[in-house]
C-alpha cells in the first residue's frame, strides 16, 4: 500500500454532516470595528506594530506629486519601481523607473486591491501586472489604495472565484524581535510603509 | 530522572545567562500577549470557536485532505503523501535533486525540524540558506532552535555578534542590535534570492481552495518562496481547515497568543505555481503531507494535541520553561506542547521524563488559544508510563509498598505514629535534613509533624 492510501484508510475518509462546517463560519468571533472604516483603518495602521505613514490624494494622477513629496521627505532620489499596470496610469516623468526589480531597491509602488480596517491590513494578490518579489524587496513600500475598498474584517478580504499563486495581507512592515526580543524594523523588506489613499474620483 | 535529562538540565540552571535570555523574550511575550487578550473583547468565545474548528477536521481529517489534494492539484501544484520523517525527506531530497538544486532557501518551519530536513539537505549535499533570522543565528551555531516562535532566544547579542562577525562577509562594525540586524539582511538577501528551490512549512492548509497558508513577521517566507524555481511545502496533516475564513479566525488568536501582534505582518496563501502571464513565481509547487504519528496521536487518546496552532504561548507562560530552557527538553519541540508531543514522535521511553518535569499549575492550558487540556496530556503519560513499567524500581517499589499499607488501616495509622516519633527526632519546627529526604531537605527545609496525626485525634472524639 503506498502513503496516501495508507494514510486515508486509516483516518476513513467519510465527509462531516452537511452544513457542519459552514456552522463554524456563521457568526465569527471578531474584534468589532468602527462604523467609520476608513477612520478604523488608518487608526489601525499608525499603530505602533504597523507603524505605517499616510496621506491622501484625490486621483491617482495625484500620485505622481505625492510620491515626489515622500521621497524628498526620506532624502531620496526620485527614482521608483513601479509596476507595469494600467491602475498606475498618470504622468511619471519626473521619475527615474526601474524596469526589473534590483536587490536594493530603496522604494516600491504597488497597488492594494482591498485595506483591512480590523488589523490594518493591505490585500494584494499576484498577476500579470502585480509582481510579489518588488514588495518584499525595497526599503519603502508605497501603497495605492482607494478609499472606497476599505473592508471592516479579514473575512472581506477573501478573493471570490479561482485564485491567483498568491494573495497576501500585509501588516506593517518587516520586522524581527529575534535578537534578545528587541524590536527591528526592516529585518528583510520593507523598513518604511506609507499608503497613499486615493479618495473618490 | 534519567541521567541525560538530569544533566541537560542542571547546565540550563547554572547558566545564568539563559535564564536573563529567556526572561527577555518570553517575560516581553507574555506581557505583549495580556494586553492583546485584553484588547479583544470576546477572546473567550473565540478561543471556544478555534477549539471547536480544530476537532471538527481532526475528526473529518482523511476527507479534508482529499478535499485539499484534488483543490491543489486543479490548482497545478503536486501533492505528496509521507507516512514517516524519512519518507518525507526522501520526497524532498528526490525533487530537489530533479531539479538539479544545489542551494534551498528554507523558511523557518518547525515541521522541518521535526523531520530532520537540515540534516537530510546536509547529507545530500544541498546547500541550505535558512532565512528566518533566528534560524539563521542557530544554523551558524550549529544549535537546534530552542523556542518554536524565537528559536534563538538562548543567545545574548554578544553571541550573536561573534556568530555573524565570524560568518559574513561584510559583518556590522557598531555593536548594536539594528547594526546587527542588518549585517543579515546584507547576508541573507544574495542567497535568497540566488536559491534553486525555496522550502517553507504550512501555518494552515486551506481545503477549498488549495491554497497554503504562511504566516512571518520577517517576510522571509515571501523572499524564500518567490524567488527559486521550486517551491516546496511540508505540512503536517493537521494543518487544515475547511476554507479561508476558518483560518481567518485561527489568524486572529495565533498572533496574539505568540507576540501579541493583532497578526502576523505578512500572512500569505499561495495556490499552485506562478501562472503563465505571472512576472514572478516558482515554475512548479510541491505540497508534501506528513503524518508522521498524528493519525496514531488522533486514534489513541491525543486527537485534542492535533489542535495546536505552535503559537508559544504555552512556553512564555511555563513555569518549568522559563527555568531551563528550551534544549533541556531534549526534543524538537520544548515547554508543555512539546512534552506531549515528544513521547508521541520519539516513544515513551526515551521520554519518560517531560511529561514529569510539570507542576501541574494549568497555565499552559489557561493560555491555550485552542483550548488543549495540556496538564491531563501529561497526566495520560504518566499513566501510561507507570502501565508500562517505564518508572524506575525503586519509584514502583515505593510506591508498590505504601499502596499495601495504606489498604490496611491499622497497619497504616501505626506507620503515621512511628512515622511521627522518628521525624521528630531531627527538628522541631522545621527539619534540615532527614535520611532518605536527601533529596528534599538538601535544597529546603521540611516543617515537622504535629506530635498527633489527624486521624488519631478525630479517634479522641475532637471535633
Amino acid at each position: 500500500m503506498n502513503a496516501r492510501e495508507e494514510i486515508l484508510g486509516a483516518l476513513g475518509t467519510a465527509a462531516p454532516p452537511p452544513g457542519a462546517a459552514d456552522a463554524l463560519l456563521a457568526d465569527p468571533v471578531r474584534p468589532s470595528v468602527a462604523e467609520d472604516r476608513v477612520a478604523a483603518f488608518l487608526a489601525a495602521l499608525a499603530l505602533p506594530a504597523s507603524g505605517a505613514t499616510h496621506a491622501r490624494i484625490g486621483s491617482v494622477a495625484d500620485a505622481p506629486a505625492a510620491v515626489a513629496r515622500y521621497l524628498a521627505e526620506h532624502g531620496l532620489p526620485p527614482a521608483v519601481f513601479l509596476p507595469d499596470d494600467p491602475r498606475f496610469a498618470a504622468d511619471w516623468s519626473g521619475f527615474a523607473l526601474s524596469l526589473a526589480i534590483t536587490p536594493d531597491e530603496p522604494a516600491v509602488i504597488a497597488w492594494a486591491r482591498l485595506g483591512i480596517a480590523e488589523s490594518g491590513s493591505l490585500v494584494f494578490e499576484t498577476g500579470p501586472h502585480a509582481p510579489m518579489l518588488p514588495n518584499f524587496l525595497g526599503l519603502h513600500h508605497i501603497v495605492l489604495l482607494r478609499e472606497a475598498a476599505i473592508v471592516s474584517h479579514l473575512e472581506d478580504a477573501a478573493l471570490p472565484g479561482p485564485q491567483p499563486r498568491a494573495h497576501y495581507w500585509v501588516t506593517g512592515v518587516s520586522g524581527t524581535t529575534d535578537i534578545e526580543g528587541q524590536y527591528i524594523r526592516g529585518a528583510h523588506g520593507p523598513r518604511f510603509l506609507h499608503v497613499l489613499l486615493v479618495g473618490e474620483d | 530522572m534519567s541521567a541525560a535529562f538530569s544533566r541537560r538540565v542542571d547546565a540550563a540552571l547554572a547558566d545564568p545567562i539563559l535564564k536573563l535570555a529567556i526572561d527577555r523574550t518570553a517575560g516581553t511575550a507574555e506581557a505583549k500577549r495580556a494586553l492583546a487578550v485584553d484588547g479583544f473583547a470576546h477572546f473567550e468565545q473565540a478561543r471556544t470557536r478555534a477549539a471547536a474548528i480544530k476537532d471538527h477536521v481532526v475528526a473529518h481529517l482523511g476527507h479534508y485532505l482529499e478535499h485539499f489534494e484534488a483543490s491543489a492539484t486543479a490548482a497545478g501544484a503536486q501533492v505528496h503523501y509521507a507516512r514517516t520523517a524519512d519518507e518525507a525527506c526522501a520526497i524532498v531530497i528526490g525533487i530537489c535533486k530533479a531539479a538539479g538544486a544545489r542551494t534551498v532557501a528554507r523558511s523557518k518551519s518547525m515541521l522541518g525540524e521535526e523531520i530532520g530536513l537540515p540534516h537530510a539537505l546536509a547529507e545530500a549535499g544541498i546547500g541550505r540558506i535558512e532565512t528566518d533570522l533566528a534560524e539563521h543565528i542557530i544554523q551558524l551555531a550549529d544549535e537546534r532552535p530552542s523556542h518554536i516562535v524565537w528559536p534563538a532566544m538562548h543567545k545574548t547579542r554578544e553571541q550573536v555578534s561573534a556568530l555573524f562577525k565570524q560568518h559574513h562577509t561584510a559583518p556590522h562594525t557598531e555593536e548594536t542590535i539594528p547594526a546587527m540586524a542588518e549585517s543579515a539582511r546584507r547576508h541573507l538577501r544574495q542567497g535568497m534570492l540566488g536559491a534553486d528551490v525555496g522550502i517553507s512549512g504550512a501555518n494552515f492548509l486551506i481545503a477549498d481552495s488549495g491554497a497554503v497558508c504562511t504566516v512571518t513577521n520577517e517576510g522571509n517566507a515571501e523572499l524564500s518562496l518567490v524567488p527559486p524555481r521550486v517551491h516546496i511545502v511540508t505540512a503536517g496533516i493537521e494543518k487544515l481547515v475547511p476554507s479561508m475564513g476558518h483560518a481567518a479566525q485561527l489568524l486572529r488568536l495565533l498572533a496574539r497568543s505568540a507576540t501579541g501582534a493583532t497578526l502576523t505582518q505578512y500572512t500569505t496563501f499561495y495556490t499552485g505555481p506562478k501562472r503563465a502571464a505571472d512576472p514572478d513565481g516558482p515554475e512548479a509547487m510541491h505540497i508534501v503531507l506528513i503524518d508522521n504519528g498524528r493519525v496514531k496521536m488522533r486514534d489513541e487518546g491525543l486527537a485534542e494535541m492535533l489542535r495546536c496552532i505552535r503559537c508559544g504561548a504555552c512556553m512564555n507562560h511555563c513555569v518549568v520553561f522559563r527555568q531551563i530552557g528550551g534544549h533541556a527538553y531534549g526534543g524538537t519541540y520544548p515547554g508543555p506542547m512539546g512534552a506531549v508531543l515528544t513521547p508521541a514522535l520519539d516513544g515513551l521511553a526515551a521520554s519518560r521524563d517531560l511529561p514529569n518535569a510539570c507542576t501541574l499549575n494549568g497555565k499552559c492550558q489557561e493560555v491555550c488559544p485552542v483550548k488543549i487540556p495540556l496538564p491531563t496530556l501529561l497526566r495520560g503519560w504518566r499513566e501510561k508510563s507507570w502501565r508500562e513499567g517505564l518508572e524506575p524500581a525503586t519509584m514502583r517499589q515505593g510506591i508498590g509498598a505504601w499502596a499495601w499499607v495504606a489498604q490496611r488501616p491499622r497497619l497504616y495509622r501505626a506507620a503515621v505514629r512511628a512515622a511521627i516519633f522518628a521525624m521528630r527526632r531531627f527538628g522541631r519546627g522545621w527539619i534540615r535534613a532527614l535520611p532518605l529526604a536527601r533529596g528534599w531537605t538538601a535544597h529546603r527545609d521540611l516543617p515537622a509533624p504535629d506530635a498527633e496525626s489527624f486521624m488519631s485525634r478525630y479517634a479522641r472524639g475532637e471535633r
